[in-house]
């Protein structure tokens, strides 16, 4: 188990580490060099020397322009571990980390919730699929399923926006919460949160509980085949127990597999939604931020993004086990790892590639 | 003749997969021959803004005037090329790295596995966005290679573990006592193998792309010219769609034509899935 933890651990940093010099190296390297984009800027805004205008690019991307690259790479990776991401560079008094630290609640708020009902919803509806194979029922819902994983969730958040809020006034248009309710751990501000993450949530769960359904569907179907299951049943064992014991735990495996899986792809998904419900979440700042060219507070969101990502697949790869205990055994952690990576290959949630 | 005898044995059975397969044809088609029969005219009137539908406009016109339906169209090619470019990068990047990697196996194989383990976890899309916030290119060639930039990487996985349990086959080893190269054996002997496999990623690789493709343009984010879907919701969006009813159709066209060949492409997979999986067809 420990080296299992480790391993997982590893790789976890190894992920960060590897964002943040891909970070660097774009603010450094990229054809676009924001850097210097940055102090042409400046100088063309006049009033500065060049000392000060020096100084205000390191003040804002914490480098120093004229340094060696391997003394810039070296302190940007150092002030990053010491969550110094530099200054917004279309307002300078705030920080990136501030700025940051206030969205990224929010994001994990929606998307969280949004995992969350679309895992369940997704798995229910899977699981009825399975049990009423040829009926009317499943031919109909599984066309209407595939229909909705099909579609790109910011068209549905668009169309929700349209529908919902712009034509129609049923729900608020933009923000996390009401702004004549100030936050606080109250049932006016708890309620008024939740009234305006309906929209953004309900965008996620209708574009992505889908995949679950098929997905769950496809494993217990093949599960229902195999010969274990019937041999239960031949045993007399209650069909409650089958479904259960045998059915249901080996259907989910692969779910849980894929869960890890999805959670980059609703984060990656959280940009789009964010952005058209004006919901201050990392996703929300990352276009902003690329729209007014403010490459620090970019890079700020896409390292937490990331960060968040790599953490929540941590936190699946530790919940695992508990669900396959054989994961975390030494003599049958092989075998399990095959099954896990032969249930990677099977369960395809769209888009997870992007 | 056979693989063709066979789609259409199949496909005859699952209607809806062969409506997938028209459809994404119809679009192929529109997309080759869509420019040459419709114009978006450069003319603007205002007087002619949201108009309904006519003979003369059949889905209307949009703020500025100017025919939806024609715009509809034209913008069929540049998300198709685009697409199209991206999925054959991602499965020519995805099926290299598999196969070499697995049938390599040993430390190569677990140095790259571990390379893929990190692009496969780094979030796609907001990658995506910043490179391409960055770089800020038109040229499609650049939009497809910023567009695969991950997706690769779980293709690469799924095409190893195949590779790992062919290597061992008979076929292959015969090949390496031979003394076959390194290129032989995995684009003659191990390529063909997972050849349907390779088929079916390519589609989903051309739907992910577009999700994403169609997802920057729409923000803005890659450059805004010329006629395509993205850029037509992106337009529609600024002009103040949202906020009236009039623009519906123009607001909704695009995203018409996107949704109908996503969906379509999803079907078109899944019968070609139960063509080259003769298992699936049992059940």
């Amino acid at each position: 188990m420990r080296q299992y933890v480790v391993k997982r651990l590893v790789m976890a940093f190894a992920i960060v580490y590897f964002v943040v010099s891909l970070s660097f190296f774009m603010i450094r390297l990229m054809p676009g060099n924001p850097m210097s984009a940055l102090e042409a800027q400046l100088q063309k805004q006049g009033g500065m020397s060049p000392a000060e205008i020096q100084q205000r690019v390191q003040a804002i991307y914490g480098l120093t322009p004229n340094e060696p690259l391997w003394r810039q790479y070296v302190s940007y990776i150092w002030n990053a571990l010491h969550g110094d991401l530099g200054k917004s560079i279309s307002d300078p008094s705030q920080s990136v980390v501030h700025v940051i630290a206030n969205a990224a609640p929010w994001t994990i708020f929606i998307v969280g919730s949004a995992l969350v009902l679309s895992f369940v919803t997704g798995l229910a509806v899977g699981a009825l699929l399975a049990a009423f194979q040829n009926s009317a029922f499943s031919k109909s819902m599984t066309f209407v399923v595939s229909f909705l994983s099909a579609v790109p969730n910011y068209l549905v958040a668009i169309v929700l926006l349209y529908l919902l809020t712009d034509v129609h006034h049923y729900f608020p248009i933009s923000g996390a919460y009401s702004v004549n309710i100030r936050p606080g751990f109250t049932f006016g501000f708890i309620g008024s949160a939740i009234y305006h993450a309906v929209l953004p949530v309900a965008a996620f769960v209708i574009t992505s509980f889908g995949a679950w359904a098929l997905s769950m569907k496809g494993t217990a179907v093949s599960v229902l085949g195999s010969e274990y299951v019937r041999a239960a049943e031949s045993r007399g064992l209650s069909p409650r127990r089958v479904a259960q014991s045998y059915v249901g735990r080996n259907s989910l495996l692969p779910q849980v597999t894929g869960l890890a899986l999805s959670v980059g792809f609703l984060f990656g998904g959280s940009v789009f939604i964010e952005f058209y419900f004006s919901y201050p979440g990392l996703g929300y700042y990352l276009i902003n931020s690329i729209n007014s060219r403010d490459y620090s507070v970019m890079m700020g969101c896409f390292l937490l993004i990331t960060t968040s990502v790599v953490l929540a697949n941590f936190f699946v790869d530790l919940v695992y086990p508990a669900i396959d205990p054989r994961i975390a055994k030494p003599g049958l952690a092989r075998r399990a790892e095959e099954d896990k990576e032969a249930a990677e290959e099977t369960v395809a949630v769209p888009g997870v590639g992007v | 003749m056979s693989f063709l005898s066979d789609f259409w044995r199949i496909a005859r059975a699952d209607r809806t997969g062969l409506a997938g397969a028209v459809v994404v044809g119809f679009y192929v088609l529109m997309a080759v021959f869509g420019p040459l029969v419709a114009h978006v005219s450069t003319v603007q009137d205002p007087m002619k803004a949201y108009l309904p539908p006519s003979w003369h406009h059949l889905l209307g016109t949009d703020s500025f005037g100017q025919d939806v339906m024609a715009q509809v169209i034209v913008g069929t090619r540049p998300i198709m090329e685009v697409g199209v470019l991206a999925a054959s990068i991602t499965v020519f990047v995805g099926v290299v790295v598999g196969l070499v990697s697995g049938y390599l196996a040993g430390t190569a194989d677990t140095v790259i596995m571990r390379v893929t383990d990190v692009v496969l976890t780094v979030p796609g899309l907001p990658l995506i966005l910043v490179i391409s916030s960055v770089v800020r290119t038109s040229s499609p060639v650049v939009l497809a290679l910023i567009l695969s930039v991950t997706a690769w990487a779980g293709l690469a996985r799924a095409v190893r573990s195949q590779a790992l349990s062919l290597r061992t086959s008979d076929f292959i080893e015969a090949a390496r006592l031979q003394g076959a190269s390194l290129t032989n054996i995995v684009g003659r002997q191990l390529l063909p193998n997972v050849g349907p496999y390779v088929a079916i990623n390519f589609l989903l690789a051309i739907t992910g792309a577009m999700y994403a493709e169609v997802g920057l343009f729409l923000l803005g984010i890659a450059p805004v010219s010329g006629t395509n879907w993205g850029v037509m919701i992106n337009t529609a969006m600024n002009q103040g769609a949202l906020y009236t009813s009039k623009s519906m159709l123009y607001l909704f066209s695009p995203m018409a034509a996107i949704v109908i060949l996503q969906v379509a492409f999803v079907y078109l997979t899944r019968v070609l899935d139960s063509l080259f999986n003769p298992r699936l067809r049992v059940q």
